[in-house]
């Protein structure tokens, strides 16, 4: 459940994710990925960049990307 | 909540327990999710860390308290309880005489990290959890499987709730320091004659908990504090050192799960680290790329780093490289297992960086002859 | 002699029938090798994976287009008798029904496949992971039902039904083998006690 995008976060749930490396190419804004292909959030707040986390979590393959509740 | 429950949770805010398992959480927050959610109960007497050995003391002295203890958080037995401690260990074995639900951790270093016991507990594997929410309000893990409410307390916090239960949360919280209050145990390990578990609190002076160790001896270097996820302090800082955050923080330790090794002077401290570096490189749960591929490659690069000579054009490189692999190593796994050995590597290179700087031109000073290649 | 499809020839639509059907075929190997590429291979610096993921689920709705025509015609066509119903509940044709039947099934979970797969966020995982993995029984299926009823007298059809069939099965055995650094570095870490 996505909250308001000042305060929503996006976060990568770490044993799920296997380097897909599709987070780095659908929202290059928010994610960079490291030397052996894992994802460095670059910020973990979305703020303005809402539109392109949304589209990452829902893309990434093994669902290892979440938008948690701001409650 | 039932009316004792209120009370007892109202007493446990009164006395400002908070968890002695290292994290340091509320123990009354926890107490009260426990009775909200209806959750099971795990008691870590694991002694997990490196050095440490204070819950094996609480259960070899205080079992019985805490099993009042636990009797009164489990509701009568209404909750399952299990009683966390290594296979093989002298806690498990006591445990399992008296005749309690031993829970058998495997000997790995993140399986008695608190979410690890959940899900040891749960599914069979001793490993850290993904925590989406904490594991008191249960949840899913990584695979979608259902994780019901669940709750880990160490077993010194439950021996203090015992305490204050008894002596009152008045008594405890005028023990200690404001910021940090209660009575604490620390265990001391390493350089000394007489490794011990000290019953202390915050405020005491560092030289009187290793008094009742024998004393820090005079040869003493280094001291290590919260072993592998801790920070290195060295000796001479010692006497002007008092147990607690606001002494100890300033040089990158803290009090955490009271632990303090004193590091043998003869041994050349960076072969300790490289020692340390390649455990804790093989003591990675292997759910998360960044600490399962991180710790190995940062190992390398401290051998490269510190086992060999380097120019100084090289060495600027590679300490621009580990540099950056500690920064990778934080707020990148499930757990805080890589984030706290890359504060410890952090505060080595800070307190070693001479001893590094000499290795790097061919000579030890602990040793004397040439660091050897890995 | 009235017929349902007016001046449109029966043989006309048998032909379309098939030529859909064949269409299908290829695109469902198509997209179940590229679902394998995308488990099993890991170029996370490139762009080739989105590619391969556009491409995984465009082609599974064209599919669906194609699928329609083959179906509509199908039914249109009076040759043989083959109702809407025939199309989706396995073993309900009068012609054929286990062959016909073949396809309905392969229809009935390629729109399971494509449904829970929009709708992925809102299920479990491993119910979503189930329902994907019944694209290895959807294929053979659509691939039986398609070599049996449509390629008989066609040796060129025959032909690329069984290259798809021989390339199915060889990215399959490729993937069941292949592992990925993540994969492998995971399966050496299990190696030890975390029981």
């Amino acid at each position: 459940m996505a909250g308001s995008p000042a305060q929503q976060r996006i976060k990568v749930d770490r044993i799920a994710c296997t380097a897909h490396g599709f987070c780095a190419q659908v929202a290059a804004d928010l994610f960079d990925l490291d030397d052996f292909g894992y994802p460095i959030v670059r910020h973990e707040h979305v703020g303005r960049h809402m539109s392109s986390a949304k589209r990452a979590v829902k893309l990434c393959p093994a669902r290892a990307l979440y938008l948690p509740s701001t409650e | 909540m039932r009316a004792h429950e209120q009370a007892l949770v109202h007493a446990l805010h009164a006395a400002r327990l908070t968890g002695r398992g290292g994290a340091g959480f509320p123990t009354s927050i926890k107490v009260a999710a426990l009775f909200d959610n209806e959750a099971d109960l795990i008691v870590n007497a694991c002694d997990g860390e490196r050095g440490a050995a204070k819950d094996a003391w609480v259960i070899e002295y205080h079992l019985r308290e805490v099993a009042e203890v636990v009797e009164l958080l489990c509701a009568g037995g209404s909750r399952t309880v299990w009683w966390a401690a290594h296979r093989g260990s002298s806690t498990a074995g006591r445990l399992a005489e008296v005749g309690l639900p031993l829970l058998e951790v495997p000997h790995r270093y993140v399986s008695s990290e608190g979410s690890a016991l959940v899900n040891l507990a749960r599914t069979g594997v001793a490993k850290p959890l993904e925590l989406r929410q904490p594991t008191a309000d249960g949840g899913r893990d990584s695979r979608g499987r259902r994780i019901e409410p669940t709750v880990v307390f160490n077993a010194e916090t439950l021996w203090r709730i015992a305490q204050i239960m008894q002596y009152g949360p008045a008594w405890f919280a005028a023990q200690g320091t404001d910021e940090e209050p209660g009575p604490r145990l620390v265990s001391l390990s390493g350089y000394l004659s007489h490794p011990t578990v000290c019953q202390t609190q915050t405020g005491v002076p560092l030289s009187e908990l290793f008094a009742t160790a024998g004393g820090l001896p005079s040869d003493a270097q280094m001291i290590l504090i919260g072993g592998l996820g801790g920070g290195f302090v060295p000796a001479i800082h010692v006497p002007g050192l008092a147990w607690g955050r606001q002494w100890l923080a300033p040089l990158g330790a803290g009090v955490g799960s009271g632990v303090v090794e004193v590091l043998d002077p003869r041994l050349c401290p960076l072969v300790f680290m490289g020692q340390l570096i390649d455990y804790a490189a093989g003591e990675s749960a292997g759910q998360c790329g960044p600490c399962m591929f991180g710790l190995p490659a940062l190992a390398d690069q401290w051998y490269r780093l510190v086992v060999q000579r380097n120019s100084p054009e090289e060495f600027e490189h590679l300490w621009h490289g580990v540099q950056q692999r500690l920064d990778l190593l934080r707020g990148r796994g499930a757990c805080h297992y890589p984030d706290g050995v890359s504060g410890w590597v952090r505060s080595g290179l800070s307190v070693f960086a001479e001893h590094i700087h000499a290795h790097n031109q061919g000579f030890c000073p602990t040793g004397g002859h040439q660091p050897a290649r890995r | 002699m009235t017929s349902l499809h007016g001046p449109i020839s029966n043989e006309t639509l048998w032909y379309t029938s098939r030529a859909t059907g064949v269409v299908s075929m290829v695109l469902l190997t198509l997209i179940m090798i590229l679902g394998m590429v995308i488990t099993s291979m890991r170029r996370p610096y490139s762009s080739a994976p989105t590619v391969v993921m556009a491409l995984h689920r465009w082609l599974s709705l064209g599919t669906l287009g194609f699928l329609a025509l083959h179906v509509g015609t199908a039914i249109a066509e009076t040759y043989v008798k083959i109702d809407l119903i025939a199309a989706v509940v396995p073993m309900a044709s009068e012609f054929q029904p286990k062959l016909v039947g073949l396809g309905a099934v392969a229809l009935d979970l390629l729109l399971a496949l494509i449904i829970s797969s929009l709708l992925r966020h809102r299920l479990p995982e491993r119910g979503w992971k189930l329902i994907h993995f019944t694209s290895y029984l959807m294929w053979p299926a659509a691939l039986l039902h398609g070599f049996q009823l449509g390629t008989s007298d066609e040796p060129l059809l025959r032909a690329v039904t069984v290259a798809c069939a021989v390339l199915g099965v060889m990215v399959l055995g490729w993937r069941l083998f292949a592992t990925t650094h993540d994969r492998r570095r995971r399966e050496d870490v299990d190696a030890g006690q975390w029981r």
